[in-house]
C-alpha cells in the first residue's frame, strides 16, 4: 500500500495549498506533502538496489484489464527521486519566486497534482493505469502554463500543449490498447516478458508508431518540437520541473520502458534515432539564436531530449546505460539553469540576452553557479554534463551503426555539440561578462538566500557527480540500467578519465569547434533569420486549429441550413428508400393469395369523391378556407369508409374528431392568412410533387400487399372473452376500456397534455384579429348569429341527453366515453360560437383544468382499486343490475374508467378551444380560471355584447 | 375493392406527404391531417376489409371482422387529433412570435 | 405475487402530474413540492428495482390480468431498469435546477415535467408494440410543451422544426406498426419475434420493409444523421434544465433500437433476422463524424453540448452496430455516463452564461464571470468526463468500448473516429474554457458601456449550484464503481443480446420453446 501512497498523497493532498491563505503555509504543507512520499519512496531504497521489483496490485476493473497496480523498478526509482527531490526544491524556490499578487494556493495545488501525476506514470505497473496518470500531467501542465492567465502568450503556449501531448496521448492509448491486445495483458512484468510475440504479432508496426507518436510529443520531438519552448510561458519553476527536468522526460521514460519490447527492430532503430538526431541539431541550432534566456535554455532541453532518444534509438546496452546517466545529469544542470535564470529574471527584470551584460560583478554568487550549470551543459569535462556526453559520443561510433548512418550520426552529434558548446558560452559569457548593463528595469542585486538555496544544491550534485561519478551516480545508474536491461547489463565504470580515444577527441573538437561558432555568431544571425520563416510550428498549428474550426462550421452551415422543408424531404425519402429496398432485393412477391372482393358502384363513388377532395385539397390549398372544405369531405368519406366496411364506431368518432377539428381550422384560419403566397420554385414543387407520387405509390402497394395476404391474429381471444370476460358485447369498446385499458389510458393522458399545452402556449397571448381578410374583404361584424343563438340554446339539454345515451350504450353497442365526450364538447362549443363567451362563460362556471384532472383521477383511481384485491393495474370486473324503466343493466368497473375518458374529452376539448376562441376577441380578458372575475362579469350587461 | 381502397390510401398519402413539404404552416397542417386520415385508414386496412360483420357480440352471427385494428385506430384518431389541435395553436404562437407563417420562421415576400 | 413497483415509475408521475393540474393556480412552491417529491419516490423506487434486476430474472406486469400476447405487459430488465434509474436521477436534478426560476416562465411546468417522465419510462418498460408508440406519443407531446416552455422567437423556430419532423414521424411510426400487425397478427414484442422466426419466405420483403420503416422512425428519434439536424436548434436555443433532461430523450431511440432490432429482429428471426448489421454501424460512423464537426464548428457552448449528443448516440450505435454482447456491454458502460455528462454541461454552460451578461455562453471573450473558480472547476469536469481524459468516466467508458469492438470491419473506423473525435472534443473544449476563464476583458473598459447597465449578474448560492454538482459528481463514482458497473453491464448485455431469456420471461416457456429449438438450444 506505501507503494500506491506515493503517488497517491499528492494527488490527494493537491487541495490543501489551496485551503491556507498564508503563503508560508502554502509552501509548508506543499512541501510536507512531498516530503512524505519522498521518505515512502526512499523506503524502498534497499529492496530497489538489491534489484528486486516490488509491486502492490489490486483489482479494479477486470472486463478491461485495469488493474490498480504499481511498481517501483530500480528506473522508476530514479525518476521517482528526480521528480521528489527536484519537486521539493522546487516548491522552496517557488515560495520566493511567485509574487504576492499571485494566487500562491492555487499555485502548489497544481504543482502537487502534476507532481503526483508524474510519479504514478513512473510508477505505474498496469499501462491503462499509466495512461491515467499520462494525461493527467498534459492536464496539470495545462493548468501550470496558463497560470498567468491575462498573458496571451501564456494562453496559447497552455493551449498548444494540451492539445499536441493529449493529442499524442490519445495515439499512445490507441498503441498501449493494440500492445495489451496483442500479449494478452495490460500489466507491465507480462508485457515486458512477451518481446517475441510483439515482434511476430501483424500488428507490431502500427503498434509501435502509436506509442512513438505519443512518446515523442510528450518529448517534444520533431516534429512537434514546437510546443515547448511556448510553454515557457509559464512560472519560471514550472519550467524547471516539468518542461526541463520531469515531464518532458516522460517521454524517453516511456521508450526506455519499452526497449525491451519494442526494441530491437529495424523500424524502432531507424524511427527512433533518426528522430533523435533531426531533434538534437535543430533544436541545439535554435539555441544558439534565442535572446530570451529561457528561450535558449527551453531549445536545450528540446535538443538534450533529442539526444537521450538517439541513444535509446540506438538501444545498445551501453547506450541505454549512457541514456539513463544524461537523463539524470540533464535533470540536474537543467533544472538548476531555469531557476538561475528565473533569479536573473526576477532580480533584473529581463531576461533578453542582448540588454543582460557584466552582471558578474553585482551576482557573484550566481555567476559561479550559472557557470558551473554552462559547463555541464557544454559537457565541459569536470562537469556532469561532460561524462554522459562522451558516453554518448562514444555510442554513436559503436558497430549498431551501419551503413550511412555510420557517420551522419556521429558527424550530426558532433555538430550539435559544436552548437551547444556556443550556446553555453553565449549564455555565460553575454550575461555574466562585458560592460554591466545600465538600463536595467531594476538595479541587479543577489537575491534572498531561499531562492538561491535550490540552485545551489543542484549545481553542487553537477559537481559532485562530475568529479567523482562512480560514487555519487553509480548505485543510481546501476539500478536504472539495470532495471530496464536486466541480464545483458555491460560492465563498465564510470570515470572522469577514460584514456586518449575517439570520443574524446569528439569531444574537444566540440569545445574548439563551440568557441569559434560563439565568435562568429553575427554571421550567423543573418543566414538565422531567413531560416526562421520556415521553421515556425507555432504558426502551422495555429492556423491548422483555426482551419479545423473553419472546416466544421462550413460544413455544419451546408447540412444545418435551418430550412424545415429539407429536413423532412429528407426524412420522407429515406423512409421510402428503406421500406422500398427490401422489395428491391428479394424476389418474393408483392401480392399475396388471397382473392380480390368485387367492387359495387356505392363505394366506387365513395372512392372517387375521396381521391377528389384529396387532390382538390393540394390544388386549392392557397385558397384556405376553401382547402379545409375540400378537406372536411375527405374526412367524412373516410368516416363513411369506416361504417361502409363494419366499424361503427370509428364512423362516430371520425365524424365528431372531424367537426371539432374543423371548428378549430376555423379558428385559427381567423388569425392566420387566409392565403398562402406563391413562393416555391417551379423545381422544388415538382421535386416534391414526384416524391409524394412515389411515397402514395409505395403505400397504395402496401395496402396491396397486406390485403392480399392471409394472417391469423389474437382478436378471436378478444371476440371470444369480450362477453365473459370483459362484460361487453361491443368488442372494440371492451378492447378499449378493458384488454388494452392502459393504452386509452394513454390516449386520454395524451389529450391532457394537449390541452396544458395548448393553454401554456396562448397563456398572455393576445393577437388582434385583422379586421378584413388578405383579400380586403371585411370579416362580419355580427359575431354572434342570432339564429344559431336561438337554435342551440335550447338544444343543449337535449344534446347533453344524447351523449349520456351514447356513453351508456358504449359497452354493448356503438359509442362509449369518448365519443360521449366528443358531442358534448361540439354542443358546448357551439354555445361559445352562437353567443360569444361573455354570455357563455358564467353560465358554464366551471375550470376545464379541474374537469380533466377528475377525468385522469377517475381512470387511474379505477385501475388502483384492483391493487386492493392484489390484482394487477387495471383489472376488471362488472356486475348486473336492474333499474327501473331501463330495465337490465349493467355496470362494469370498465365504466367508470370510460366516465374518466368522457371527462377528460369534455375538459381538454373544451380548455383547447375556449382558449383559442379567446385570443382573438375583445373579450379575452374575460376568460380565466377564477370564478371571483367570473361574477364580476355576471355583473357586466351582457346586451351591448350580443347585439 | 381492396384496388380502390388502397388507391384511396395512396392518394391521401401523396397529397398529405405534398402539402407538409409546403412552406407555410397552414398547409403543413392540412397536410398532416390529410396523413393522418391516410394512416388511420391504413391501420383500419390491417384488420382486412369485412362487410356487415361489426365486432358486436349476437347470436346469430358467426362471423366478425378484426375489432382490434379498429381499437387501434381508435387511439390513433384521438392522439391524431390531440396532435393536430397542438399544432394549430403553435402556428398560432409562431405567427405572434416571427410574425410570419413560414414554417422557418423567414420574414415575409409578399407576392406583389 | 405480483410486483406492483414495476408500473410505479408510471402510474406515480401521471397520478403526481393530475395533483399537480389539479393544483394548476395555487401558488408555485407547492407544484414544486409536488413535482420534487414525485421525482425523489422514483428514484427511490428505481432504485429498488434496479437492485432486483440486477441478480434476478426478467420481470413482467401484465396490465389487466390478461393472459400475454393479449393483454399489455410491462418488461422489467437489467437495460430497462438501467435506463429507468438513469431517467429518474435525471430527472429530479434537472427539476431541482429548474425550481430555480425556469418554471416560472411559463404555465404548467411542472404537469409536463411528470408526464414527460411518465412517457420517458413508459417507452423503457412496455413490452407491447403499439403501447410503445403511445408512449411515445406521450413523451413527444409533452417534450414539445417543454420545449416551448418560456417562448422566444429562436425557441419557438426550433421547436416547430423539432415537433413538425416528429409528427410526421409518428404516422410513419404507425405504418410500420401496422404492417407488423398486418401480417403477424399481434403486438406484443415477444410474440412478434416468436411469430417472426416462423413467418414464410413469402412475407420476408413485407416484415423487412417494416423492421427499416420503423428503423428510419427511431433513427429520427435518435438524432442518427441524416435525421440529425433538428436537435442542435431544439436543444441549443430551448431553456437549460430540458436541455438537460433531452440528454437521455435521444438515449431513448438508443434504448428501442436496442430492443426491438435484438427482439423482434434479432439473429434467430428467420426471414427478418440481422436487419440492420448493414445499415446502423455506417450510418452511426458518419453520424459520429458530423457530431464532431459540430463541436468543432459551433460558436456557443450550448450548441457545442448540442452536437455533443450527437457525437454520443453516433458513439452509441457505432459500438452497438455490431450486436456483439460485449459490444453492447461497453455501450451499456458508455451510456450513463454520457447522458450525464452531456445534461451536466447544458447546465453548466447555463449557469456561465447567466453570469457573462453580454456574451451569455458564447465563445467571444466577455467580463470574467463573478465566481471563476466555482464555475471553473465545474467546466473542467465536465470538459475533462466529456473529453475521454482521465481520470473521470469518460476515459474508462471509451477504453472499454475501444477494447471490446474486435475483429469487425468497422472496428478500425471506430477506433479512429472515437480517438479523432476525443481530440476535437478536447481542442473545442479547451478553446472554450480558455475564452471563458482566461481570455477577459477588464472589468471596465473605457469606451465601454458601464458596469450599472447590465441587468445585475447573480451570484450562485448552494442550492443554484447543487444540481450541476451532483451530477458532475456520478463520473467519479461510475469510475470508483466500474468494476461493478462492468459487471452489471454484462449480464444486461446477456439478457439484451438473447431473446429467448426475454421471450420465456413473457410467453412462458412453452411459447419461447419452438424458438429455442429452432436456434438449437440455448
Amino acid at each position: 500500500m506505501t507503494l500506491a501512497l506515493i503517488p497517491l498523497l499528492p494527488l490527494l493532498g493537491a487541495f490543501i495549498p489551496c485551503i491556507f491563505q498564508n503563503r508560508h503555509l502554502n509552501a509548508a504543507s506543499a512541501g510536507l506533502i512531498a516530503g512524505i512520499s519522498l521518505v515512502l519512496l526512499l523506503l524502498q531504497t534497499p529492496l530497489v538496489f538489491t534489484g528486486e521489483i516490488p509491486v502492490y496490485t489490486r483489482s479494479w476493473i477486470p472486463a478491461i484489464g485495469l488493474t490498480f497496480a504499481f511498481r517501483v523498478s530500480g528506473f522508476g526509482f530514479l525518476f521517482a527521486l528526480l521528480v521528489l527531490g527536484i519537486g521539493l526544491l522546487i516548491v522552496l524556490y517557488a515560495r520566493y519566486y511567485i509574487a504576492t499578487e499571485d494566487p500562491m494556493g492555487r499555485f502548489y495545488t497544481y504543482l502537487l497534482l502534476f507532481m503526483g501525476s508524474m510519479l504514478g506514470i513512473v510508477l505505474s505497473e498496469n499501462l491503462i493505469l499509466l495512461m491515467v496518470f499520462w494525461e493527467l500531467t498534459s492536464i496539470s501542465s495545462f493548468l501550470l502554463i496558463g497560470f498567468w492567465r491575462h498573458r496571451a502568450d501564456a494562453r496559447q503556449g497552455a493551449f498548444m500543449a494540451l492539445v499536441i501531448t493529449g493529442g499524442g496521448g490519445f495515439a499512445m492509448l490507441a498503441g498501449f490498447l493494440l500492445l495489451g491486445r496483442i500479449v494478452g495483458s495490460f500489466e507491465l512484468t507480462d508485457i515486458l516478458a512477451a518481446k517475441e510475440i510483439v515482434h511476430a504479432h501483424p500488428l507490431y508496426p502500427i503498434t509501435l508508431v502509436l506509442i512513438l507518436t505519443g512518446a515523442f510529443t510528450k518529448s517534444a520531438q520533431f516534429p512537434f518540437q514546437f510546443w515547448l519552448p511556448h510553454a515557457m510561458a509559464a512560472p519560471t519553476p514550472v519550467s524547471a520541473f516539468l518542461h526541463s527536468a520531469t515531464m518532458v522526460k516522460a517521454g524517453v521514460f516511456l521508450l526506455a520502458l519499452m526497449v525491451p519490447v519494442l526494441g530491437g527492430s529495424a523500424l524502432w532503430f531507424y524511427m527512433v534515432s533518426l528522430t533523435g538526431l533531426i531533434t538534437l541539431m535543430f533544436a541545439a541550432y535554435m539555441a544558439m539564436f534565442k535572446d530570451d534566456l529561457k528561450g535558449l535554455l527551453a531549445y536545450s532541453t528540446v535538443s538534450h531530449l533529442g539526444l537521450i532518444t538517439l541513444l535509446l534509438g540506438i538501444g545498445s546496452p551501453m547506450a541505454v546505460v549512457a541514456a539513463v546517466f544524461h537523463i539524470f545529469n540533464h535533470a540536474a544542470f537543467k533544472a538548476g539553469l531555469f531557476m538561475l535564470a528565473g533569479i536573473i529574471d526576477h532580480e533584473t527584470g529581463t531576461r533578453d540576452i542582448q540588454r543582460l551584460s557584466g552582471l558578474k560583478k553585482a551576482m557573484p554568487v550566481t555567476a559561479v553557479l550559472t557557470l558551473i550549470g554552462c559547463g555541464g551543459m557544454a559537457g565541459v569535462p569536470l562537469f556532469n554534463g561532460f561524462l554522459s556526453k562522451e558516453m554518448f559520443l562514444a555510442e554513436t561510433l559503436g558497430p549498431g551503426l551501419t551503413g550511412a548512418m555510420g557517420w551522419i550520426v556521429p558527424l550530426g552529434s558532433v555538430l550539435a555539440a559544436v552548437f551547444a558548446v556556443a550556446y553555453s558560452i553565449r549564455m555565460l559569457h553575454g550575461v555574466f561578462w562585458g560592460q554591466p548593463a545600465a538600463d536595467l528595469p531594476r538595479s541587479p542585486h543577489e537575491p534572498p538566500v531561499g531562492m538561491i538555496l535550490s540552485p545551489g544544491f543542484l549545481m553542487a550534485v553537477c559537481i559532485l557527480v562530475g568529479v567523482f561519478p562512480a560514487f555519487f551516480a553509480g548505485p543510481l545508474i546501476q539500478a536504472g540500467a539495470g532495471a530496464i536491461l536486466g541480464p545483458d547489463m555491460p560492465d563498465y565504470h564510470l570515470a572522469v578519465w577514460h584514456g586518449f580515444n575517439m570520443a574524446l577527441v569528439m569531444s574537444m573538437v566540440a569545445l574548439a569547434g563551440g568557441v569559434v561558432f560563439y565568435r562568429q555568431r553575427e554571421k550567423l544571425f543573418d543566414a538565422h533569420v531567413w531560416c526562421l520563416r520556415y521553421l515556425d510550428g507555432k504558426t502551422l498549428f495555429e492556423s491548422l486549429v483555426a482551419w479545423l474550426i473553419q472546416a466544421g462550421n462550413r460544413l455544419i452551415r451546408f447540412l444545418e441550413n435551418g430550412s424545415l422543408q429539407r429536413y423532412l424531404f429528407v426524412f420522407i425519402t429515406a423512409t421510402l428508400v428503406l421500406g422500398a429496398i427490401p422489395f428491391a432485393v428479394s424476389r418474393t412477391p408483392l401480392l399475396g393469395p388471397v382473392p380480390i372482393t368485387p367492387l359495387d358502384p356505392a363505394t366506387l363513388v365513395m372512392g372517387l369523391i375521396l381521391i377528389i377532395g384529396a387532390v382538390a385539397t393540394v390544388k386549392t390549398h392557397r385558397n384556405r378556407i376553401l382547402a379545409i372544405i375540400m378537406l372536411s369531405t375527405v374526412g367524412l368519406v373516410v368516416a363513411l369508409a369506416f361504417t361502409r366496411f363494419s366499424a361503427p364506431d370509428l364512423a362516430l368518432t371520425q365524424i365528431s374528431v372531424e367537426v371539432v377539428t374543423i371548428i378549430l381550422l376555423m379558428m385559427a384560419l381567423h388569425l392566420l392568412p387566409t392565403t398562402t403566397p406563391k413562393e416555391s420554385s417551379k423545381t422544388r414543387q415538382w421535386r416534391d410533387g414526384f416524391l409524394s407520387v412515389l411515397a402514395g405509390g409505395g403505400a397504395a402497394a402496401l395496402a396491396m400487399a397486406i390485403l392480399t395476404r392471409p394472417y391469423d391474429t389474437i382478436s378471436d381471444f378478444f371476440l371470444a372473452e369480450s362477453v365473459p370476460g370483459g362484460g361487453g358485447t361491443n368488442v372494440v369498446n371492451v378492447i378499449l376500456v378493458d384488454f388494452r385499458g392502459f393504452d386509452t389510458m394513454g390516449e386520454i393522458t395524451v389529450l391532457a397534455i394537449a390541452g396544458l399545452i395548448i393553454y401554456a402556449l396562448l397563456h398572455g397571448f393576445e393577437r388582434k384579429a385583422p379586421a378584413t381578410d388578405d383579400m380586403g374583404r371585411p370579416w362580419t361584424r355580427d359575431r354572434f348569429p342570432m339564429i344559431l343563438a336561438y337554435i342551440i340554446r335550447p338544444l343543449l339539454p337535449l344534446a347533453l341527453l344524447f351523449s349520456a345515451y351514447i356513453f351508456l350504450r358504449g359497452h354493448n353497442d356503438p359509442g362509449g366515453g369518448f365519443i360521449a365526450g366528443l358531442i358534448t364538447a361540439t354542443v358546448l362549443t357551439l354555445q361559445y360560437i352562437a353567443s360569444g363567451i361573455v354570455w357563455t362563460r358564467p353560465r358554464l362556471h366551471y375550470d376545464n383544468h379541474i374537469i380533466m384532472a377528475l377525468g385522469l383521477i377517475l381512470a387511474l383511481g379505477t385501475g388502483l382499486t384492483s391493487w386492493a384485491l392484489n390484482y394487477p393495474f387495471l383489472t376488471s370486473t362488472y356486475e348486473y343490475v336492474r333499474l327501473p324503466l331501463i330495465g337490465k343493466f349493467e355496470i362494469a368497473s370498465a365504466m367508470v374508467f370510460d366516465m374518466g375518458v368522457f371527462l377528460v374529452v369534455v375538459g381538454s376539448v373544451m380548455l383547447m378551444l375556449v382558449k383559442l376562441g379567446s385570443i382573438n376577441s375583445e373579450d379575452a380578458r374575460t376568460v380565466s380560471f377564477s370564478a371571483r372575475l367570473d361574477e364580476t362579469l355576471d355583473n357586466k350587461p351582457i346586451e351591448k355584447e350580443a347585439h | 375493392m381492396e384496388w380502390l381502397v388502397s388507391a384511396c390510401f395512396g392518394v391521401m398519402t401523396a397529397c398529405g406527404v405534398y402539402l407538409v413539404l409546403r412552406a407555410r404552416t397552414f398547409p403543413v397542417i392540412l397536410g398532416l391531417t390529410l396523413m393522418g386520415y391516410a394512416v388511420n385508414l391504413f391501420l383500419f386496412l390491417t384488420g382486412r376489409l369485412h362487410t356487415h360483420l361489426p365486432a358486436i357480440i349476437s347470436g346469430n352471427q358467426t362471423r366478425y371482422t378484426d375489432p382490434l385494428p379498429q381499437a387501434l385506430v381508435l387511439t390513433a384518431i384521438v392522439i391524431g387529433f390531440a396532435m393536430i389541435a397542438f399544432v394549430v395553436v403553435l402556428s398560432l404562437r409562431a405567427l405572434g412570435e416571427l410574425d410570419t407563417d413560414h414554417v422557418d420562421g423567414r420574414q415575409e415576400k409578399r407576392p406583389s | 405475487m405480483i410486483n406492483h413497483l414495476i408500473v410505479v415509475p408510471l402510474l406515480l408521475p401521471l397520478l403526481m402530474g393530475t395533483l399537480i393540474v389539479l393544483n394548476a393556480n395555487q401558488p408555485i412552491f407547492r407544484l414544486r413540492i409536488l413535482g420534487l417529491s414525485s421525482c425523489l419516490a422514483v428514484l427511490i423506487i428505481t432504485f429498488i428495482l434496479l437492485f432486483q434486476s440486477a441478480d434476478g430474472p426478467i420481470q413482467t406486469y401484465v396490465l389487466g390480468d390478461w393472459p400475454t400476447p393479449f393483454g399489455i405487459v410491462m418488461v422489467l430488465d437489467r437495460l430497462s431498469a438501467m435506463m429507468l434509474c438513469i431517467t429518474a436521477l435525471l430527472g429530479l436534478l434537472c427539476l431541482a435546477h429548474a425550481v430555480r426560476g425556469t418554471d416560472l416562465q411559463g404555465k404548467n411546468f411542472h404537469a409536463l415535467f411528470q408526464f414527460q417522465l411518465l412517457g420517458i419510462n413508459g417507452a423503457f418498460l412496455t413490452g407491447d408494440i403499439f403501447n410503445l408508440f403511445v408512449f411515445f406519443e406521450i413523451m413527444l407531446l409533452s417534450s414539445y410543451g417543454l420545449v416551448l416552455h418560456g417562448g422566444g422567437g429562436l425557441r419557438t423556430r426550433a421547436g416547430m422544426h423539432y415537433v413538425l419532423l416528429n409528427l410526421v414521424g409518428s404516422s410513419i411510426f404507425l405504418v410500420g406498426v401496422g404492417i407488423l400487425y398486418a401480417v403477424l397478427g399481434t403486438l406484443n414484442m415477444a410474440d412478434l419475434a416468436v411469430r417472426m422466426s416462423q413467418a414464410p419466405a413469402e412475407n420476408a420483403a413485407l416484415l423487412q420493409a417494416a423492421g427499416l420503416i420503423l428503423f428510419a422512425v427511431f433513427a429520427l428519434k435518435a438524432a442518427l444523421l441524416p435525421l440529425c439536424f433538428w436537435l442542435p436548434d431544439a436543444y441549443g436555443f430551448t431553456s437549460a434544465p430540458v436541455a438537460a433532461l433531452f440528454a437521455v430523450m435521444t438515449k431513448v431511440g438508443v434504448y428501442v433500437i436496442l430492443r426491438v432490432y435484438c427482439l423482434i429482429f434479432s439473429e434467430f428471426a428467420g426471414v427478418g433476422a440481422g436487419l440492420l448489421s448493414n445499415w446502423l454501424l455506417p450510418a452511426a460512423l458518419i453520424t459520429l463524424a458530423v457530431g464532431v464537426a459540430g463541436v468543432t464548428g459551433s460558436r456557443d457552448l450550448r450548441r457545442i453540448t448540442a452536437w455533443l449528443v450527437i457525437v454520443s448516440v453516433g458513439t452509441l450505435l457505432a459500438v452497438i452496430g455490431t450486436f456483439q454482447r460485449e459490444t453492447i456491454a461497453a455501450a451499456i458502460v458508455y451510456l450513463p455516463h454520457t447522458t450525464f455528462m452531456t445534461a451536466a454541461m447544458f447546465l453548466v454552460a447555463d449557469l456561465i452564461g447567466r453570469q457573462r451578461p453580454d456574451a451569455g455562453s458564447g465563445l467571444v471573450p466577455d467580463r470574467p464571470v463573478r465566481q471563476p473558480t466555482l464555475l471553473g472547476l465545474m467546466f473542467l469536469t465536465a470538459a475533462v468526463a466529456i473529453g475521454g481524459l482521465p481520470p473521470l468516466s469518460g476515459f474508462f467508458a471509451k477504453v472499454m468500448m475501444l477494447i471490446m469492438v474486435k475483429d469487425s470491419a468497422g472496428t478500425p473506423w471506430i477506433w479512429g473516429l472515437v480517438l479523432g473525435g476525443g481530440l476535437l472534443a478536447l481542442v473545442a473544449l479547451g478553446r472554450t474554457g480558455i475564452l471563458f476563464f482566461w481570455k477577459l476583458l477588464p472589468v471596465n473598459e473605457p469606451g465601454d458601456a458601464p458596469e450599472n447597465s447590465h441587468a445585475p449578474v447573480p451570484v450562485y448560492a448552494l442550492a443554484d449550484v447543487f444540481p450541476v454538482a451532483f451530477l458532475l459528481g456520478i463520473s467519479p463514482l461510475l469510475v470508483f464503481f466500474g468494476g461493478q458497473i462492468t459487471e452489471f453491464a454484462f449480464a444486461a448485455a446477456d439478457h439484451v443480446i438473447n431473446p429467448v431469456h426475454y421471450i420465456e420471461a413473457v410467453l412462458g416457456p412453452d411459447r419461447s420453446f419452438p424458438l429455442m429449438y429452432s436456434l438449437g438450444g440455448q
